[in-house]
């Protein structure tokens, strides 16, 4: 508990600053609590914003969230059947312990540590076959009569090393048949437990409610005719609620591949548990055009108005980014978005049984899902594409590795080594995947109050998140219809932000009068290990009178403006390059550490709805392939790249006429 | 005699005992002689009963994942799936399909050590393990320092060669004015980073700020301007206001984190010991053709039992 208010405090601290505290106010006044760091108390203007609060200490009745929490949603470990074929012998626990931090030997026998904790973790491992395990259950006293019992208590009650010797003795005794048949009849009518409780258990042990967030979850693997339409299971629950059920699987007759049918189990999940669960979909690039459809694509037709509800309902965020292929955004789909083409996957679907046509894109990538959302608002009433948007890995591996120079890739098969760059990351009679297509990506962010299941997952379910490819930025997006200059010279971007607008993953309110276009409050700081920011972009959507999608991405504040601007086509130029591709180095001479202005939309027309998110672009650094060319001195064909602009995308915030 | 039961089953040994039978049960009815022997045929028997509890169990974990039970039409599907099953795995098994399949072989070594890690789990440990445990790891444990500070921040990619004077200027000023200056347009922006930290670990600071100037700070002693430090921004004068020292808690404040970290070392270390143990079973002989332009071929004998040639 102790520890839980700190870390509020000092996230709190982040985004509010103390110069006026001393104006404003003795230092030890008994209405703080001990150890505050003495913020100001709330100027005029703060106070009519935050009508309910009328007390001294800022503190008091201040209710949004203070600080951004990492975690990886999405993490395989040796409990998934192909992780373990692929050689992955860590487990839950393990995947746990590694993401708080400690150091541990990977599956390939490598030692490996993350630079910094995650603050939250979902083993998400494939729920079909998750299989079974020897249950081990309570015991017979009768047990204690055998002689060999006898000796084996006797070596038990002196605890120690012959408490372990004794282990060893049951273990080898039962392997080779000598275990005591007296011992051996048992009553017992369960004799199994699922990996699901192996899974639950390790998530139970590790959660640490303020300093660790283990979430339960699974990955809902559906994957007819090699199109991903996968999705990760999250609970708020912990494990009394959450193990009183199976998790859904895919195969008939006990799961089912189409989307709707795991909605169904979530609701009846809810109902019976009162326990709460969301869905997360990812790689709409390997779906092949069926992961955001405008035709349900199980029956061909148009979709209903309770299939929009559902979806919105059940999953209120996308995986943009993750190892296999960044999924925001399309060269083919944004042709004048420079930006586009990062870390694309579009030969084919995932098991590369069909290939990829251009007209299947815009039924995949996150940006123009957004978009087709609004389309389907129009005929259906309700959005089903309303999601917010996070990162993960997806690693196979139990190591939750996103940053370039620490990436141990996405199965055990492809961890690092000198030979790596030869082996294909998967391989099937169609196609080769290489491994150096692999992207070390991503991370999810959550602004929340405090580092618990319930705080991140609520969190989630508001949209209240971002996607990052890896580097832990701090971005705040807000929106709201009087946002000004002025807002951004104070230290109180969260204030002025929750204040006087909406947070990313929430809708702008109807515009009041005389208000002719909504402003943006945006800001992003440079993660400290990581490159500084080229820029941040403001991506809008919107329907045109037609009622077709439309996008335009605007740059709206950038690094080095003192000597960059747009040129006469409109277009910032590049922020340069500082890379040393044989070094593996960059430098943070260019680009700027933080960024931050308010926008206001020059092209808004009230009468079409829109949606608008932020995305954030770091400098050029190396790519985890200069890396490993480095460490292990190969040479990597040319074709490789070496450099990568590492990004964050907000959740966005809708506009409805 | 009920609260004599009672108390036996919490009993470690017991415990333990039970899962040895349990094992054993196991055994005889899973890899016993209802399975056929890969290679063998496996024609001895074309029977298939579902028992009344094969039925029950599959209607249980219907109804686990419904939270229904279901149908007699489901529990038909059910039962030809299970048969299905039953069957294909059968007729796998007699042609030795579970030979050289990594899947399957990966799979049966995460279930071996899963099961031995559970037999190591299943003795929890006493209060004096438990003490000893926290003695011999005490930085497994250790309460980290704290400090609470306040700074300013100085963007070198915007002073240039200035930096350095900058810096030697703003100190000196902060010092005059002492630890409650007024540090409002002092230094240079850096807006979503907090002027003034709380009570926080260098760990913590270091997320924010990063590692090294975690570290740096962390040497401070309270009530002096001081500086400059590189942080991942670029460079701060910083003022640690509170400085709480480290210390090593007591086993009734750690017992959870401490019993977890025991479990965990305790389960590795009897999987070493296994592994050793059932290699004491087996004579390993690693045979590698010669590579070519190298003198003999010996290869270096990994595990104990293993002898090259």
């Amino acid at each position: 508990m102790r520890n839980r208010n700190k870390r509020v405090q000092l996230g709190m601290a982040a985004f509010m600053t103390m110069t006026v505290a001393f104006l404003m106010m003795p230092v030890a006044t008994p209405v703080y609590a001990e150890g505050s760091p003495g913020l100001p108390a709330p100027t005029s203007d703060v106070e009519s914003s935050f009508p309910a609060q009328k007390h001294f200490s800022p503190y008091a009745g201040r209710n949004f969230p203070t600080q951004a929490f990492w975690g990886d949603t999405h993490l395989h470990t040796g409990m998934s059947m192909d992780a373990g074929a692929f050689g992955a012998r860590l487990k839950p626990e393990d995947a746990h312990r590694f993401a708080r931090g400690e150091e541990l030997t990977s599956s390939t026998g490598l030692r490996v540590k993350l630079s910094r904790p995650l603050d939250f973790l979902v083993v998400a491992d494939h729920s079909d076959n998750m299989g079974f395990f020897p249950r081990l259950y309570e015991g017979d006293p009768k047990m204690l009569a055998d002689p060999t019992g006898k000796r084996w208590y006797d070596m038990v009650q002196t605890g120690g090393q012959k408490g372990v010797e004794a282990a060893i003795e049951i273990i080898v005794a039962f392997s080779q048949g000598k275990f005591p048949e007296a011992l051996a009849s048992l009553p017992g009518s369960q004799a199994y437990r699922s990996a699901w409780e192996e899974t639950i258990r390790a998530a139970e042990k590790y959660n640490e409610p303020g300093r660790y967030t283990a979430f339960i979850g699974y990955e809902w693997t559906s994957n007819t005719g090699g199109n991903n339409l996968h999705r990760v299971l999250v609970y708020r629950d912990g494990g009394e609620k959450a193990s009183v059920t199976e998790p859904y699987t895919t195969l008939k007759p006990l799961g089912s591949d189409n989307p709707r049918d795991l909605w169904k189990w979530m609701n009846r999940y809810e109902d019976k548990t009162g326990g709460q669960v969301l869905a997360i979909a990812h790689n709409g690039n390997l779906s092949n055009g069926i992961m955001f459809p405008i035709l349900d694509t199980f029956t061909g037709k148009s979709f209903d108005r309770a299939y929009a509800e559902t979806r919105a309902k059940w999953e209120p965020l996308y995986e943009a980014t993750q190892i296999k292929g960044d999924g925001e955004a399309h060269p083919f789909l944004s042709p004048n978005d420079e930006f586009a083409d990062y870390e694309t996957w579009d030969k084919a679907n995932l098991d590369f049984s069909v290939p990829k046509k251009n007209d299947m894109l815009q039924y995949e990538y996150a940006r123009t899902a957004l978009q087709t959302g609004l389309q389907l608002q129009r005929e259906l009433g309700v959005n089903p594409y309303k999601f917010g948007m996070i990162g993960s890995t997806d690693s196979h591996t139990g190591l939750a590795t996103a940053e370039e120079e620490n990436f141990f890739g996405k199965h055990s098969g492809v961890e690092p080594s000198p030979e790596r760059y030869k082996h294909p990351m998967a391989q099937t009679p169609n196609g080769r995947l290489e491994s150096y297509d692999m992207v070390s990506s991503g991370l999810a962010a959550v602004w929340a109050r405090e580092n618990t299941r319930e705080a991140i997952f609520d969190a989630m379910m508001r949209k209240e998140t971002y996607a990052t490819t890896g580097p832990r930025m701090l971005v705040r997006f807000f929106g709201g219809w009087d946002f000004t200059a002025a807002d951004v010279k104070g230290r109180l971007p969260a204030y002025a932000g929750y204040s006087k607008g909406v947070p990313m993953g929430s809708d702008l309110s109807p515009a009041p009068k005389g208000k002719s276009a909504p402003t943006f409050l945006v800001a992003a700081l440079k993660d400290p290990l990581s490159g500084n920011l080229d820029r941040i972009q403001v991506i809008k959507g919107w329907l045109d009178e037609k009622g077709g999608r439309q996008e335009k991405v605007y740059d709206v504040v950038w690094g080095d403006a003192g000597k960059r601007k747009p040129g006469k086509d409109g277009k910032l130029p590049p922020v340069g390059n500082t890379v040393d591709v044989k070094e593996a180095t960059w430098t943070n001479t260019i680009g700027d550490p933080e960024l931050i202005t308010v926008w206001r939309d020059p092209d808004f027309d009230p009468k079409q709805p829109a949606v608008y998110y932020a995305r954030v672009i770091e400098i050029p650094t190396p790519r985890w392939t200069a890396y490993e060319a480095k460490r292990f001195g190969v040479t990597l064909p040319k074709e490789v790249p070496m450099t990568t602009q590492e990004r964050a995308y907000t959740s966005p915030i809708w506009y409805t006429p | 005699m009920e609260q004599f039961l009672k108390k036996l089953i919490h009993e470690p040994l017991v415990q333990f005992l039970a899962i040895g039978a349990a094992l054993f049960l196991l055994s005889g009815r899973f890899g016993g002689s209802s399975v056929p022997q890969s290679g063998q045929a496996g024609r001895q028997s074309v029977r298939i009963v579902v028992t009344p509890g094969q039925v029950q169990h599959l209607t249980a974990q219907f109804t686990r994942t419904w939270q229904r039970p279901p149908t007699e039409t489901e529990v038909k599907g059910l039962i030809d799936e299970y048969v299905l099953d039953e069957v294909s795995y059968r007729e796998a098994m007699a042609i030795g399909l579970d030979r050289d399949d990594p899947t399957i072989r990966r799979r049966l070594r995460l279930k071996l050590e899963t099961l031995n890690e559970d037999i190591a789990a299943a003795l929890p440990p006493t209060d004096r393990e438990l003490q000893a445990f926290l003695e011999r790891h005490p930085d497994s444990f250790r309460r980290e320092p704290e400090v609470a500070l306040r700074q300013v921040y100085l963007n070198p990619d915007r002073r240039g060669g200035k930096t350095d004077a900058g810096a030697r200027n703003l100190l000196a000023r902060l010092r005059a004015a002492g630890p409650d200056a007024d540090l409002a347009g002092l230094g240079d922006p850096l807006l979503m980073l907090p002027n003034d930290v709380p009570l926080s670990t260098g760990s913590e600071i270091g997320r924010l700020f990063g590692e090294e100037f975690g570290r740096s700070v962390l040497a401070l002693a309270p009530g002096r301007w001081e500086g400059p430090f590189r942080s991942g921004y670029g460079l701060h004068l910083v003022l640690v206001t509170e400085r709480k020292p480290g210390r090593l808690p007591q086993l009734s404040e750690v017992r959870t984190e401490v019993e977890r970290e025991w479990l965990f070392a305790r389960k590795k270390e009897v999987q070493e010991a296994v592994h050793k143990k059932l290699l004491e079973r087996y004579t390993v002989v690693v045979e590698r053709s010669p590579v070519p332009g190298e003198k003999g071929s010996a290869v270096a004998a990994t595990l104990p039992a293993t002898k090259a040639r």
